[in-house]
């Protein structure tokens, strides 16, 4: 008999150990907001992982969908958005990108900046200063590099900008991540690289600091190894973390200052998750499905999904975010010669993938950890990770005839998120594993 | 046999797919679709095979909705959608070089659906005001003629030469026409439309041919141009404003004086330098074309789209601007505000009209076109 | 049509054929509102502007020959058979809402089956205009869906959506899955009071974004339908943050408008007429071409809806001095 999904009942555990990554995150924003009193200078990046450079070049640095992402989780996000608005930035845009947007009109900075030149002094939307320059690093998608040009129109030009283009990983000619595809895309972006290097150097007028970005690229190295032995602990039934979980630790890994600190932060979560294995705890009690998550997170709504799901005893595990993003390859790091490992991971970022290869790896992904349904996260401005879902979804129950679940929601604004539909739908899905389950046995 | 000429060609732009597949048999050669817009046609016409600018096709999205999200813009999904209909059999090839996360998405579902068609992609440098924008286009260019080299037939230097001159002339015949029609209004703005559209579509000589042809035609009937408010329509980067619209937009009583359309002034603006390295000049028209009419969808560009439509609308006299903007088209909502506040700064009036492939409410959209001229007319 | 040598009739009159109601408004040759009336119909009607054009001439007592001027406007405007031409609600709701209320900068107009938001310049003339017509979302629509999910009548959503507590949203635009959100909510328990004003809530906020569209500007008019309903207006001016202001008969700005502007034009008609008299000798010819050539032209605009370009060949001369249809309230347009 299926079971009745509403009564079947669970709570979330989230783990204890990503508490220490909302103390070493609050330090980093503060950090950042009080950067100017320093004398430091600050960058804004989106796309990649620039950050790593910044901190070797003693920059303080902002990840513009990081600091979208954090407004839209603390519910601050509207009165940004309503300043993006107010200037005829359409609804219907990558609401990260007008947020952040929002963020640098709201105290007219910027047409400051464009008129005044560059002033030191103001800062924008929740105390996060103005850049003294910023890099584009953005990897397919075409909207995000769009982004950070109207950033740069804003700012009346004045605010210098480099761009790192990076090659869509088609594969012409099949693989795409191994053979001559793949070798000319990584010796394009390392060259790209010693270029961002050398603008950096005009900007801070001081030789860019080699040895220090080989010691950030040792840590890095650790905590992502840490990182991605943990996640493959997850294989356990019932699983010691969730998705949610791993959402906790996208800032630590995304961009917090990489040392030691963010060694022992990850290795804390990887005892955890081994200590939670050893005494068969879970993730969520009463887990009765696993479940993928395909799509950025909806920042908006991250405690509600995450109550939501465990309710249903449905542990969510894995995802595209989370799993295929921030250094998943650190064995191909190497700290001597840092470049190309830092390239690579550029390139393998989730958007930058064909849905032949995003299939695979999310067919991949259901089977190591043993799952029943694929969630997807149709977030509605997000015009890069959205294409292959459908896709994605009729592979995974063709090949492995698991069920699939699609919500429209989006990263940064609340508005099209729509809670009943989505309860309906979960439990829609969670039925039907129920009587899929009674069928095979 | 003006009507005789237009007609061919109005034939040719509605159905592209019958175009090619009648000029196929004809020829025995074969069709190699490309995607908007900075694809080097030449290279194409180089290799023997027709370059088929794949357009939008009039019927509604249907199939394509089960494998494509629906808040992409019309374009993109309609590529899908054709291909996932069986519309595309005609092509030996698809192959494109822009980075619009749209059109990737697009193309990357086609391939998955279509396996049998070759699709390739060979990345342009969107970054326009890097030093390296140039060799990089280069690059992309010789590799992309390597691959044409094995899908269709080697690509001579020699050829590529032959070809940028014949592109040139057919692009130096358009602007001539387009030149005539902004001053007299012999031509309807969907007739210009379908001039460009069929030139994207059909073999560049005989459509050269027929333009050397329609041109005497249109000379010798060329009158004063309609009195009614002189418009500047703006927008629609890679794919054409339904032409029920500019039917429209005319009726109300526009006179459309000057475009920075695609399917306009932006697919004829630039020509291709006739003489040295034929690659070299393509890569190097690639950047031109930004030069020539800035294209918010490149970056880092040292020319501005606002700044140009505010000289644009002062050089022409137009009374005011209709701005086509294609639903979901990120690259134009990033521009508009920008837009708008340099058509403020000199007061010209600007109307948006959000456009969609199919379901737009054309009798709503007369009332916004009609309050607009209004407008302008009660402001004198 | 009057021949030269009919006196013109002194008033003239504007009709709003809207989606729902039907409008119509008689000035007088000064401009003062003699009459005025709407009508509800089930659907857009010829018999429904009909019977309010009747009214409208009974509480004036006049006849249909005492116009001298008709101009029509709304949805329905070409099928309103006795106008002399056509202008857009837009441009008719902008000069209404600007005689109503002298110095307005803004009109808001929240309609059956859409709303649209006008920045209207000191001149009483249409800047730049948003619309929303393209869904029921923000629209009266939206308030008829959801007053009926409720099950409250229409004209006590107001009041009640007054003594709700803002807590509950509605995050649909579409009315069709508001309808959803607002059944989830009857299913747990929540007041009527909060779920309406979750939907006043809706729709001002949907406002706010046309708003921004066109640039918030101050003073503000609320005209259509909606402006009768106290919530909707008090909870868009909480989310404007700035006084709103109501005319004496809010649905009336779009005829009221159109009269006016069919006034501007006879007053144009009777400028020309004067300028025939007064001319010299070969005066009657030159006159029986200028009524001739501004009979022509008339037609020519009824067509087109354009403004005279003077500059266009020689029947242009008849222009000249005939004015193109400006208002005399601002200064005539030197013919170039």
């Amino acid at each position: 008999m299926p079971v009745d999904v509403e009564r079947a009942g669970g709570r979330a555990n989230r783990l204890r150990s990503t508490a220490t990554s909302g103390r070493m995150v609050t330090e980093y924003w503060n950090n950042l907001f009080t950067a100017r009193e320093r004398g430091q200078q600050v960058l804004w990046y989106n796309g990649q992982k620039v950050n790593v450079f910044a901190q070797a070049a003693g920059l303080a640095w902002c990840h513009g969908e990081a600091y979208s992402a954090m407004l839209a989780a603390r519910h601050q996000e509207e009165p940004a958005q309503r300043a993006a608005d107010a200037r005829g930035f359409m609804g219907e845009l990558c609401s990260y990108a007008r947020t952040h947007i929002g963020c640098a009109l709201m105290s007219d900075t910027a047409d400051h900046v464009a008129e005044a030149g560059l002033v030191g002094g103001p800062v924008v939307h929740g105390d996060l200063p103005l850049p003294d320059f910023t890099i584009s690093a953005y990897p397919g998608c075409s909207s995000g590099q769009q982004w950070d040009e109207t950033l740069y129109r804003l700012f009346g030009r004045k605010v210098p900008m480099f761009n790192v283009s990076i090659p869509f990983l088609w594969g012409n000619h099949g693989d795409a991540l191994a053979g001559p595809e793949w070798d000319e895309a990584l010796a394009y972006v390392v060259r790209q690289f010693r270029e961002m290097i050398r603008f950096i150097e005009e900007q801070t007028r001081r030789p860019f600091d080699w040895d220090k970005l080989s010691e950030i690229m040792y840590y890095i190295k650790q905590a992502a190894t840490l990182r991605t032995e943990a996640q493959e602990l997850c294989a356990a039934v019932p699983t010691p973390a969730s998705y949610w979980d791993w959402i906790a630790s996208i800032a630590p890994v995304n961009f917090l200052p990489a040392g030691p600190q963010l060694v022992e932060y990850f290795a804390s979560v990887k005892a955890e998750i081994e200590q939670r294995i050893a005494a068969v705890e879970g993730a969520v009690t009463g887990e009765r499905y696993r479940l993928y998550f395909d799509g950025i997170m909806n920042w908006n709504n991250l405690g509600l999904l995450a109550k939501k799901f465990a309710s249903y005893g449905a542990a969510v595990i894995a995802g595209r975010y989370t799993h295929r993003a921030f250094w998943t390859k650190p064995h191909l790091i190497d700290p001597e010669d840092p470049l190309p490992g830092i390239a690579t991971h550029f390139l393998l970022c989730p958007l930058n993938h064909s849905a032949a290869d995003l299939i695979r790896f999310t067919l991949e992904d259901c089977r190591k950890y043993h799952l029943d349904g694929v969630v997807f996260h149709v977030s509605r401005t997000c015009r890069s990770m959205t294409s292959p879902q459908f896709l994605i979804a009729q592979a995974a129950q063709r090949e492995l005839g698991v069920q699939t679940m699609m919500f429209e929601g989006d990263v940064a604004d609340a508005s099209f998120y729509d809670d009943a539909l989505v309860t309906m739908r979960l439990e829609a899905m969670l039925e039907a594993i129920d009587v899929q389950r009674t069928r095979v046995a | 046999m003006r009507t005789g000429i237009l007609e061919r060609l109005a034939e040719a732009a509605g159905d592209p797919w019958s175009y090619a597949a009648q000029w196929k048999r004809r020829t025995g050669r074969a069709v190699v679709g490309i995607l908007p817009m900075n694809f080097p046609a030449e290279l194409v016409h180089a290799a023997g095979a027709l370059p088929l600018l794949v357009q939008q096709s009039r019927e509604p999205i249907t199939v394509g909705n089960a494998i494509f999200p629906t808040f992409y813009c019309g374009y993109s999904r309609s590529l899908v959608d054709q291909a996932a209909r069986g519309r595309c059999e005609v092509l030996d090839a698809l192959l494109f070089v822009d980075n619009c996360v749209q059109i990737i998405g697009a193309a990357d579902v086609i391939r998955l659906t279509r396996p049998e068609l070759p699709t390739r992609y060979f990345q342009l440098n969107s970054s326009v005001g890097d030093g390296d924008s140039v060799p990089t286009a280069e690059r992309a260019f010789r590799s992309l003629r390597m691959e044409l080299a094995d899908l269709v037939g080697p690509v001579t230097d020699a050829a590529v030469t032959e070809a940028i001159a014949l592109f040139n002339e057919n692009r130096r015949l358009l602007r001539e026409i387009r030149a005539l029609r902004n001053h007299t209004g012999v031509l309807s703005s969907r007739q210009m439309q379908t001039l460009i559209t069929s030139s994207m579509v059909m073999d560049r000589a005989e459509h050269t041919q027929l333009l050397t042809e329609l041109l005497a035609e249109l000379t010798a009937a060329a009158a004063a141009r309609p009195a009614g408010v002189r418009v500047h329509l703006s927008g629609h980067m890679c794919h054409p404003p339904h032409p029920d619209l500019l039917d429209m937009i005319e009726e109300s009583g526009a006179t459309v004086v000057n475009d920075d359309l695609y399917h306009g002034l932006r697919y004829i603006a630039t020509d291709v330098r006739a003489d040295g390295d034929p690659l070299a000049a393509l890569a190097q028209w690639y950047v031109d074309r930004d030069a020539t009419v800035p294209c918010p969808t490149r970056v880092l560009s040292r020319t501005s789209w606002a700044t140009y439509l505010a000289d644009q609308v002062r050089a022409t006299g137009a009374d005011g601007v209709v701005m086509l903007m294609p639903k979901f088209c990120e690259p134009q909502m990033y521009h508009h505000p920008q837009l708008c506040e340099a058509l403020d700064k000199q007061q010209v009036p600007y109307l948006l009209i959000e456009t969609e492939h199919e379901g737009m409410p054309m009798e709503a959209l007369r009332t916004r076109i009609e309050s607009f001229l209004e407008l302008i007319a009660l402001r004198g | 049509m009057a021949t030269q040598t009919d006196p013109i009739p002194p008033y003239v009159m504007g009709v709003d054929l809207g989606s729902n109601t039907a409008k119509s408004v008689v000035l007088d040759s000064r401009g003062e509102l003699v009459a005025h009336s709407v009508v509800q119909m089930g659907a857009v009607s010829k018999g429904g502007v009909r019977a309010s054009i009747a009214q409208t001439l009974e509480q004036a007592g006049l006849t249909r020959e005492h116009i001298a001027r008709t101009i029509a406007t709304g949805y329905g405007r070409r099928m309103v058979e006795m106008a002399d031409r056509t202008f857009t609600e837009i441009t008719c709701h902008a000069r209404g809402a600007a005689r109503m209320m002298p110095g307005v900068r803004m009109v808001i107009d929240i309609g059956g089956q859409d709303s649209k938001v006008i920045a209207v310049d000191a001149n009483g003339f249409v800047e730049h205009f948003a619309m929303n017509d393209r869904c029921a979302g923000g629209t009266g629509k939206f308030f008829e869906v959801l007053a009926k999910a409720v099950e409250v009548e229409l004209d006590e959503i107001g009041p009640l959506a007054l003594r709700g507590s803002t807590e509950a949203q509605i995050s649909s635009m579409c009315a069709t899955f508001a309808e959803t959100e607002v059944i989830s909510m009857l299913a747990e328990d929540r007041p009527k009071e909060d779920i309406l004003a979750a939907v006043h809530n809706a729709v001002a906020k949907r406002t706010v974004g046309l708003v921004n569209r066109v640039g918030i500007r101050t003073p503000i008019v609320m005209t259509g339908g909606v402006a009768k309903n106290p919530a909707a207006v008090r909870f868009l001016e909480r989310a404007l943050d700035v006084e709103i202001h109501l005319p004496a008969e809010p649905q009336i700005a779009g005829a009221l408008g159109a009269a006016l502007l069919a006034l501007d034009d006879l007053r144009a008609m009777q400028r020309a007429s004067a300028e025939r008299s007064s001319a010299g000798p070969d005066g009657d010819a030159a006159g029986d071409a200028a009524v001739a050539g501004l009979a022509d032209l008339e037609a020519d605009l009824l067509d087109r809806q354009i403004r005279p370009d003077p500059a266009h060949g020689p029947a242009c001369a008849h222009c000249r001095g005939a004015g193109s249809f400006v208002p005399l309230s601002i200064a005539p347009i030197d013919p170039r």
